[in-house]
């Protein structure tokens, strides 16, 4: 649909997602004030607002303020990732254009690729025990993988026409890679960052599920061991908002950096 | 690099004649050289820095990581063996894949195809979507217990978002050409939805499938890494309360290669359901 | 020609696009009048953007025109329908679909029994001169044998009237030199009402009984009319072939 189009839409189309959306929270509400759902399973979206005030100050029961739970997971999480993106970028566009560093690399990344993110949690913490180091490894080693993997083939990808050209004009492979080769391959790398990005979080609030004593993942698990719903949904509404927030922020600089690159539409 | 002095007979038998920096570089253009000379570089740096160093503690050699795959594929580990614990795994993720498939594919074609269905469904599920699946555990074993349904249920959640955006997606994106070609030939709405409209989301809902099924293998192995009594996250999160690192080395082992084994199978199955797609020049 | 029967008619067809909810208006087409006699070759020239895919789109009835009417068999046309076979200017095969099957859709839709439908549609694949490609798929074709794909599954769709919208404007010269040659033959070996579209003007004379020229610029206009007695097949460089191309060339901004 165009967006001509949709400003025509009927009345009745643009009120459903609002219908949708009001009605979920009524209906959610409703469940809990009307005993259908039981107290003890879920908390009503009143209740998760109240706590959520609460929670802005008051460290009780869990030990500390959402904020502090927030930045925690957010050091642990963006420690991971740009680690990851410092090595696994420049890494993956090296991979891409020198068959030296391909050779070299791609035996070991090969064996790490398939491990399920979460699957190195136990390794880690037994490591390097459940505070911050151990979550920065984590959240490296899951982050790393799709910003190689995109690196590589972005390079990969770049045209090999504007390859032709600038070693016709005797460029080196060294300005090949950095002036050619690494800018074609922006969009790419963008799209592993935000791979990356989305990776990192989900890993992070699984190990603080495991093994924590700060973070939103905590808040979530001693909302379960003092069987209250409301810390658990509170909590995992701050790990979607968070994870929302940032991934619009990357969304922001990738737009920001590769808008000259752009390809126009395809002719007709 | 001492590529040369590790394969003195292929260095010989290639060229004689030339001088030694000539052929090291061209064994440096050689990826199976450089492969071979990765590897083992690899595998002697883990030797070493699991026999000599203050890391020895943490750190098993290959060999021993090889000899614990020997030991948990045959003894039994808190009542079965390795077989029975992936096994439980892949049945959790079996179950809790089907389900939310069953769901997420038919909801994300219904809200591509009519919007009303869409803009209803849509701002519920753009609230759930940026929840990780693994955050749902607390909730599920409130819900349901420590048991099977509290795993299945995350699986299923995590299955079930790939899912829907990409039944959604590949509907949404057909090239709108192929839907004048049809009409163009005298096709009628249904016979429209038949040719054009599922032959052409198809690729993109399976490869939605594929990353459901990887996401579901993410997500048991996480919730058996929180609660439970097997599996394949319990075998290596019990290696850890045995500080064993051998034992979650070699789990971790088992983990990728299944991991791998679902892409591989997966890839050929895609070859052989679409032979029309194209692939992306490696 | 001896039948005159008036098969595609344009009575003063206009066009306007809006945009931004109307508040962008684009007029494309202004008072397009024209006729297509039955079996007749039509060729209207046009240069980029003037239109030309607009109003093939509305002959099609992909496109409803803001104002004027279509006639085909003195009816007004109302959507798209199998009595108007149409090849795209983009290739547009089903890339699921054997050359085979892409060619004998038309025919499926309409219930026809497998075997008979084979037929048919071998007969056009190999009149296009892709037999042995049967049971390649789409995306392992050049562009031009897509292109004999596209104007083979029209061709089998037996429609009253087909349009062909620049056909061959991504071919490389030669194939597109090649390929009007084989247009030629199979409208000659298969006589249909066609409409062509093209901005060449080299292409229109070869092809054409009649060439309806637009102006360059929006909205399309139509200029003028030249009809081509020129007996077939027809050779580029024929004193009248090069004249009336010089004519029509001399009488457009069009530099093709
Ligand atoms: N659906 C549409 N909405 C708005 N404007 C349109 C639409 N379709 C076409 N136009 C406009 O109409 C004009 C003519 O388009 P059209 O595709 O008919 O030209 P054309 O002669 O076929 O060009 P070409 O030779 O490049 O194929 C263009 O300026 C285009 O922007
Ligand atoms: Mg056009």
């Amino acid at each position: 649909m165009n967006p001509d189009t949709r400003l025509k839409d009927p009345l009745s189309l643009r009120v459903t997602p609002w219908i949708s959306f009001i009605g979920f929270f009524v209906v959610w509400q409703l469940l809990i004030d009307t005993g259908i759902v039981p107290r003890i399973l879920l908390a009503s979206p009143a209740e998760v607002g109240q706590l959520f005030i609460d929670k802005l100050t008051n460290p009780d029961p869990d030990g500390a303020v959402l904020l502090t739970h927030t930045m925690v997971s957010l050091l642990e999480a963006v420690l991971g990732y740009v680690l990851s993106l410092v090595i696994g970028i420049p890494l993956g566009l090296l991979m891409g254009w020198f068959v030296v560093a391909e050779g070299l690399a791609r035996p070991p990344f090969e064996m790490i690729r398939p491990i399920p993110p979460v699957a190195w949690i136990p390794l880690a913490i037994f490591w390097f025990g459940i505070g911050l180091t151990g979550k920065v490894f984590i959240i490296w080693a899951c982050g790393v993988v799709p910003c190689v993997i995109n690196a590589y083939t972005g390079v990969r990808m770049t045209s090999p026409t504007l390859i032709q050209m600038a070693r016709t004009y005797g460029a080196s492979d060294w300005q090949i890679f950095t002036k050619i080769c690494v800018p074609s391959a922006l969009p790419m790398v963008f799209g592993g960052l935000q791979i990356a990005l989305a990776l990192a979080w989900t890993t992070l609030v699984a190990a603080e599920l495991i093994a924590a004593n700060e973070g939103l993942g905590y808040l979530i698990t001693m909302g379960r061991r003092l069987l209250r719903p409301d810390m658990i949904v509170l909590g995992m509404i701050m790990v979607g908002l968070t994870g929302w927030i940032i991934g619009n922020i990357i969304d922001r600089i990738e737009r920001r950096l590769t808008a000259g690159l752009e390809r126009g539409g395809a002719a007709t | 690099m001492n590529a040369a002095l590790e394969h003195p007979t292929t260095v010989q038998g290639l060229q004689r004649h030339k001088s030694p920096a000539a052929i090291l570089r061209r064994l440096l253009k050689n990826r199976y050289v450089l492969y071979l000379v990765s590897i083992s570089g690899l595998l002697l740096i883990w030797h070493f820095s699991a026999v000599n160093f203050a890391t020895s503690k943490y750190m098993p050699t290959p060999w021993m990581v090889l000899k614990e795959l020997w030991r948990i594929a045959h003894e039994n580990l808190a009542g079965k063996d390795l077989l029975g614990h992936l096994w439980s795994s892949l049945h959790r993720v079996l179950i809790g894949f089907a389900i939310g498939s069953a769901v997420g594919v038919p909801l994300g074609l219904f809200m591509a195809l009519n919007r009303y269905i869409n803009n209803l469904v849509k701002p519920v599920f753009d609230l759930i979507k940026p929840m990780p699946p693994i955050s749902w555990i607390s909730l599920a074993i409130l819900w349901f217990g420590i048991g099977e349904e509290s795993k299945v249920f995350i699986i299923a959640i995590g299955a079930f978002v790939p899912a829907l955006i990409n039944s959604y997606n590949g509907i949404r994106l057909v090239d709108p050409a192929l839907y004048d070609a049809i009409r163009m030939l005298g096709a009628n709405r249904w016979q429209t939805m038949m040719e054009v409209t599922f032959p052409a989301g198809f690729p993109a809902l399976f490869a939605g499938l594929q990353i459901s099924l990887s996401v579901a293998w993410s997500c048991v192995l996480a919730a058996e890494l929180v609660s439970a009594r097997s599996g394949m996250g319990f075998l290596i999160i019990l290696g850890m309360t045995m500080s064993n690192p051998s034992m979650i080395l070699s789990g971790m082992v088992v983990i990728a290669v299944t991991a791998y084994l679902i892409t591989v199978v997966l890839s050929k199955v895609e070859k052989w359901v679409c032979p029309w797609k194209v692939e992306l020049p490696q | 020609m001896t039948a005159e029967t008036v098969k595609i008619e344009c009575r003063n067809v206009s066009k306007i696009f809006k945009q931004r909810a109307g508040t962008v208006q684009i007029p494309v087409l202004d008072d397009i009048s024209l006729r297509v006699l039955e079996n007749e070759f039509l060729v209207i020239v046009g240069p980029g953007q003037c239109g030309k895919t607009t109003l093939l789109r509305i002959i099609a009835g992909f496109e409803t025109p803001t104002a004027g009417h279509v006639l085909l068999d003195g009816k007004e046309i109302s959507g798209p329908g199998p009595d108007r076979g149409m090849v795209f200017q983009k290739y547009t095969l089903f890339p699921w679909r054997t050359v085979m099957a892409n060619v004998e859709m038309g025919l499926k839709l309409r219930g026809m029994a497998k075997k008979e439908r084979r037929e048919i549609a071998g007969h056009y694949i190999q009149l296009v001169g892709l037999q042995g490609f049967e049971k390649a798929y789409p995306h392992e074709l050049s562009g031009g044998m897509k292109q004999r794909v596209g104007i083979a599954r029209a061709y089998a769709n037996d429609p009253k009237v087909l349009l062909l919208d620049e056909p061959f404007g991504q071919l490389d010269a030669q194939t597109r030199y090649l390929m009007e040659q084989e247009t030629a033959r199979i409208w000659s070996a298969e006589k249909k009402t066609v409409i062509f579209v093209t901005n060449s003007i080299d292409e229109a004379v070869y092809l054409a009984d009649r060439i309806i020229t637009l102006e360059g610029k929006l909205p399309g206009r139509v200029k003028s009319s030249y009809t081509v007695h020129l007996p077939r097949p027809r050779e580029h460089i024929d004193k009248k072939f090069l004249e009336l191309r010089h004519q029509i060339t001399e009488e457009t901004e069009l530099l093709l």
